[in-house]
């Protein structure tokens, strides 16, 4: 019965907001074009490559959406969410290459006399993995690491307790603005620092690697198993943002939008607005875990500098330039803004020759995006939803 | 007798400044109060320590038939007792409509999650309905809240008191950038609200507090310098001092 209340909200929801539906449906028509393209099993005009490529940038889209909720709708803007969104790869790819090494192990032990006990399996795996460090035993935190449910829960759980931990101090001493940024950059470049360390059990600054190689699927080739993650993204991206969507179109969103606009006036109304933003800053981190969980597996590696400070501000930048307080102006903004980066850090857009000097677009991309974000903070502080709005607004009257 | 607030006897410094100064007050249910006072007589840190936003140095203040103590509390836990506050400049939510304004300070459970799955139902939306014609304001329902005058967003600010059903308000400064009209309409607005419970208005306007026609109370230098009707405090030599004195 419940269930068939919840079905009808739901639907109810779903026809009161056409806007998901249109959503849903460019999505759905964009991920089987892409696949009847594909390498893998379709008309092979989309090379592994790119679909991997278009993979990554939907779980980009995924963390922009957390970006936009926790920063457009609630007004904290958080400079720490790739935090969360590496923690959630690095969850995830332990239980990768544990899993894999162990069937490689094994697999060489079968030629051998005799069978190899329980121990001898686990130094060999934890030699095989740790060697690069200098180490042979298995670090504590991968006690779990066999068992792929406890990693998958461990994606939510670290990522959403890192979250809860920090969001508890800062918000409760009431830290805003620039103060905040400040303090989730230290954050996540402390979380940096450490696992740069060797002794961190997540192998140093070599990361975890070949994340690509799905344990028990060796004979699967990447063309196959790309489809499948890019597939898995777009379906999560979808429900990403329909749950987004309901919130923002739910009272809590009234009340995030009013704790961005006046943090006073919601907590006189007799909110405890700390709370509130603490539930926020959990949520967008576990989302930004999951999509880090969709997104290393088709990166295939993941090393500390995934932690980076920059990577959480480009982050904001996207969100920026696509438009903050617009849901697809986040996805717009996200896909948008990395694909033209990886096009043009790639190497693969032509030098420019400009008489006195050449423009190297892998040296002159980031300064571009730099002067590009000042423009649309000065210009288009709704960024390119913005304009789009206009438009819209244009058209109605 | 019992008070509805009972300010005992509180002092508050700023960097050895001091804003109060062993102030007491009381106010009893169903009553309109008018602070008056100049320029750093403390009438805005008075309202910071009863609504939660300012600690006390010393002193304490009481609420309820039951005396309770609210130093201990958060301003969220304040404002769910029974008190509300309103602004010196009109603060609404200008990015959502007078609807989602007068939704989200509906008296209903405060919690995140009873927040999103919350769902609109008939009886709320005639309370909102039934406030936004108090406040005069039920033909802008779905009007972002930005786009409203000046003295309309200070109706709203109200009306977003009254959503709460607190039973005392405090208001600051209601009548600052009001027309002559609105004016008018405000203080039958004020005198009607308080027959059901109690508001403290604090205002510099003095013709505004006249026709306001009720008790004041006179702050200067942190402390009570008078309190009775109007021809009791004009005619006070103290307060007569300070106004136009020195």
């Amino acid at each position: 019965m419940t269930k068939l209340i919840k079905h009808t909200i739901i639907v109810q929801h779903l026809l009161r907001h056409p806007s998901i539906l249109i959503f849903l449906g460019l999505l759905s028509l964009f991920t089987i074009t892409i696949v009847l393209l594909s390498e893998g099993v379709g008309v092979d005009l989309v090379p592994t490559s790119f679909i991997k490529t278009l993979g990554k940038t939907l779980c980009l889209c995924m963390v922009a959406i957390a970006m936009d909720l926790v920063w457009g709708f609630c007004g904290i803007l958080s400079l720490g969410h790739f935090a969360f969104f590496a923690l959630g790869g690095y969850m995830i790819g332990m239980w990768l290459m544990f899993a894999r090494t162990k069937i490689i192990v094994l697999q060489a032990a079968q030629n051998a006399p005799l069978p190899m006990s329980l121990d001898e399996v686990n130094d060999a795996v934890g030699t095989q993995i740790f060697g690069v460090v200098g180490g042979a035993d298995i670090p504590v935190i991968w006690t779990f690491a066999d068992i792929f449910w406890v990693q998958i829960g461990f994606v939510f759980l670290i990522p959403g307790l890192l979250a809860f931990i920090f969001g508890w101090f800062a918000f409760r001493s009431r830290v805003n603005g620039v103060y905040l940024s400040i303090l989730t950059q230290a954050m996540t470049l402390a979380l940096s620092l450490y696992l740069f360390q060797n002794d961190s059990g997540l192998r140093g600054n070599n990361g975890l690697s070949g994340l690509q190689n799905i344990p028990g699927l060796d004979d699967t080739p990447q063309a196959i198993i790309s489809i499948w993650f890019f597939i898995a993204s777009a379906v999560t991206l979808g429900l990403v943002y329909i749950v987004a969507h309901s919130i923002v179109h739910s009272k809590l969103g009234n009340i995030l939008t009013g704790i961005r606009d006046n943090e006073d006036r919601v907590r006189f109304l007799g909110y405890n607005v700390e709370s509130y933003k603490l539930f926020i800053f959990v949520l967008t981190a576990c989302i930004a875990a999951l999509a880090g969980a969709l997104y290393y597996p088709q990166a295939g590696i993941i090393n500390p500098a995934e932690l980076a400070p920059v990577a959480s501000i480009y982050l904001a930048v996207w969100v920026a330039i696509g438009g903050r307080g617009r849901l697809y102006g986040a996805i717009v903004g996200a896909a948008f803004v990395s694909l033209l980066s990886s096009y043009f850090t790639g190497g693969h857009a032509p030098d420019l020759a400009l008489g006195l000097g050449t423009l190297r677009w892998t040296e002159w991309w980031l300064v571009l995006l730099g002067l590009s974000f000042v423009v649309v903070t000065l210009y288009a502080p709704k960024g390119m939803s913005g304009i789009v709005d206009r438009f819209v607004i244009k058209g109605n009257k | 007798m019992s008070h509805l607030l009972h300010v005992d006897n509180i002092s508050v410094s700023f960097d050895g400044f001091k804003a109060i100064n062993s102030l007491s007050f009381d106010i009893g249910s169903s009553e309109l109060r008018a602070i008056i006072g100049p320029n750093g007589a403390g009438k805005t840190t008075f309202m910071d320590i009863v609504t939660g936003k300012t600690r006390p140095d010393s002193g304490d203040v009481f609420w309820g038939p039951k005396s309770h103590s609210l130093l201990r509390k958060s301003e969220a836990e304040i404002a769910q007792l029974g008190i509300g506050r309103k602004f010196q400049k009109p603060t609404v939510f200008e990015a959502q409509t007078v609807y989602e304004n007068l939704l989200m300070a509906l008296a209903k459970p405060r919690g995140p999650l009873s927040v999103l799955f919350y769902r609109q139902n008939e009886a709320d939306n005639k309370k909102i309905n039934t406030l936004a014609k108090q406040i005069k304001l039920d033909d802008h329902l779905d009007q972002l809240s930005g786009e409203l005058s000046h003295g309309q967003k200070q109706w709203l600010e109200i009306g977003i008191l009254l959503a709460q059903e607190p039973q005392l308000l405090l208001i600051d400064e209601p009548a600052a950038g009001m027309t002559s009209s609105e004016r008018a309409v405000t203080i039958t607005l004020l005198q009607e609200l308080s027959r059901t419970r109690s508001v403290i208005v604090v205002e510099h306007d003095m013709e505004f507090i006249r026709q306001l026609n009720c008790r004041i109370t006179v702050l200067h230098e942190g402390s009570v310098l008078a309190e009775g009707q109007m021809d009791f405090v004009t005619q006070h030599q103290a307060v007569i001092d300070v106004y136009l004195g020195r």
